[in-house]
């Protein structure tokens, strides 16, 4: 588990990093999401020891990173933006050294590195020098990298940047697998990604933080209400003012209207909408419009970044 | 530190780099020993001594990759975000770089091997230069590598401690220049000439002190100093020291 309290990096007097704090839980995938140049790498970097920040402390684990680096490190598996490769070594050479580098014991290494070539899947690719490999693959070089020594925590800053899809999908898959046994952060300004593999997000806009919170709680706390694309055929504009008189609904804005079929967007307040959408059901049949369509118009992440992002909030 | 070693001199021999400096040091001490041989007369000593004008073309060659090669790549985070320490870092380079030079002087002792089945003398002279040129080579490989940490351009490294190792040969010429020009700058200003040149020795002197090769110029007659030799390493360890505080500056900079 890592804990970030109040942490603060000034680069002279611009702040890249101002007053951040959040934690990780144990074996939790917490999404890192933020606009570029929002602070994510920088906060990265200080979790992960490469910068110091000006103020504020990181825990991991219970181990101050800048007082007790080595014990905080081993709990650490980073990978950054760019992965750290040498092109001149074959990946299992670079693997070696890596074990070496983080002075893992000799008795482990070999079950280790089974386990890791097995699980990022790149067992064609042991003896092939890394700078033959493609993208895909040294991205996945990256994330065994990352993932020697057994650290309970990884970091990945944007790893399926520059990925084609199919790539990115395999990443998602391998990530997904590995938060079964690790807490990971995972930074990205790919938004269906985060929304398909965190359980949690925190949201950072310029060097601030803008959110923290499940992706469901966050959406529905930022939109304040549920709407519905009601489509039917009837009169659209008597609909509509029939409508605000149902109990729990705000409000109804009309969208299409042609000869056969009309829309309205409808706003309920209530907190169960199942009772109001039975309300407008039964209000629709006795005027004899039909619905052809109810669908939940609630917010994607795209919008919930957007809104937070540029300051506008719905209200 | 073995890990950083290990890299780092293997990875001489994935590229060019090593073999070039390899070919280069057994072509040029090939070619010394060869002239004496012609003679008759083989002084190990005075080869090994034409060797030490090598440095200034091997040492940046190879340190002018080790830490300007890591930053350009990025690998440099390996060292910063796993638990070894900065200073295993950096004395693993030196020591890779090292053990380079070492490799290339085997040809040294293949020539004495030839003298001595010629049935000629390793004088003790030659043992004291060959003292000296390993002495040497550790202290300019930490200067080599201080430039290499300055700079994330392996070309502007090469020419930072080419300039660096270049001015040192030259040191006793330059103290010279620097002390007669002292000289004529205080006459200038007014004082009698007699103190203006005393003046100007002494700066001659002050800087001429850091001249290594004039220190040590008594081992090739087998007058061996412990003061010269503690000279040359407390340099190394001087740059060595440089060098992690700059990389331990990254860490902490502000700017």
């Amino acid at each position: 588990m890592i804990e970030i309290n109040n942490l603060v990096k000034r680069y002279g007097d611009k702040t890249a990093v101002n007053d951040i704090s959040f934690s990780v839980k144990n074996d939790e995938v917490l999404g890192f999401l933020g606009p570029n140049g929002a602070g994510k790498t920088t906060t990265m970097n200080i979790i992960t020891g490469y910068i110091s920040s000006t103020s504020g402390t990181v825990k991991v684990n219970g181990h101050d990173i800048l007082e007790e680096p080595e014990l905080a490190k081993k709990e650490i598996g980073y990978l950054p933006e760019n992965p750290p490769l040498y092109n001149d070594m074959t990946v299992r050479e670079y693997l070696d050294f890596m074990f070496d580098l983080k002075a893992v014991p000799k008795a482990k290494r070999k079950g280790q590195l089974e386990r890791i070539i097995t699980l990022v899947k790149i067992s064609d690719v042991t003896d092939r020098l890394i700078g033959n490999l493609s993208k895909g693959y040294k991205q996945r070089v990256g994330i065994a990298q990352a993932m020697v020594g057994d650290p309970s925590i990884l970091i990945l800053d944007e790893p399926t940047v520059g990925l084609d899809p199919n790539q990115i999908i395999e990443i998602r898959k391998l990530i997904k697998s590995l938060s079964k046994s690790h807490s990971i952060v995972i930074s990205s300004h790919i938004l269906p990604e985060i929304q398909e593999i965190a359980d949690r997000v925190v949201i950072i806009n310029k060097g601030k933080i803008a959110a923290v919170d499940t992706l469901t709680d966050l959406s529905r706390r930022l939109s304040g209400q549920s709407k519905i694309l009601m489509t039917f055929s009837g009169p659209l504009k008597e609909c509509s003012s029939k409508i605000r008189t149902v109990p729990g609904v705000s409000s109804s804005v009309p969208r299409v209207a042609d000869n056969k079929i009309s829309q309205l967007e409808i706003g309920i307040s209530a907190d169960n909408t199942t009772e109001v959408r039975a309300a407008i059901f039964f209000m629709m049949a006795k005027e004899g419009w039909p619905i052809l369509e109810f669908r939940s118009l609630d917010p994607s992440l795209e919008e919930v970044f957007l809104n937070i992002t540029t300051g506008k909030r719905r209200a | 530190m073995y890990a950083i070693f290990k890299r780092e001199f293997l990875s001489y021999f994935r590229a060019p780099v090593g073999y070039v400096a390899i070919a280069i040091f057994t072509f040029i001490s090939g070619f010394i020993f060869y002239s004496q041989f012609l003679t008759g007369i083989v002084n190990i000593s005075s080869e090994v001594i034409s060797l030490r004008s090598l440095f200034v073309v091997i040492v940046p060659i190879i340190t002018m990759g080790l830490l300007a090669d890591d930053k350009k790549r990025g690998t440099d985070i390996l060292y910063y975000t796993t638990p070894i320490s900065l200073f295993n870092v950096v004395c693993g380079k030196v020591f890779a770089s090292f053990a380079l030079f070492m490799i290339m002087f085997v040809n040294v002792i293949i020539h004495m091997i030839v003298v001595l089945c010629c049935g000629g003398v390793i004088g003790v002279g030659a043992v004291g230069s060959i003292i000296v040129f390993i002495f040497m080579a550790f202290m300019f490989i930490t200067i080599g590598m201080f430039a290499s940490a300055i700079t994330d351009s392996q070309i502007v490294s090469a020419i930072v401690s080419f300039v660096i190792i270049f001015v040192t040969q030259l040191i006793s010429m330059i103290s010279d220049y620097i002390g007669t020009a002292m000289c004529s700058l205080i006459t200038m200003i007014g004082i009698d000439s007699e103190k203006a040149s005393s003046f100007g020795n002494s700066v001659k002197n002050a800087v001429a002190w850091f001249d290594p090769f004039a220190k040590t110029q008594n081992f090739r007659i087998g007058i061996f100093s412990v003061s010269a030799l503690f000279f040359l390493v407390s340099i190394g360890v001087l740059f060595l020291y440089l060098t992690y505080r700059v990389l331990e500056k990254k860490r902490w900079s502000q700017a």
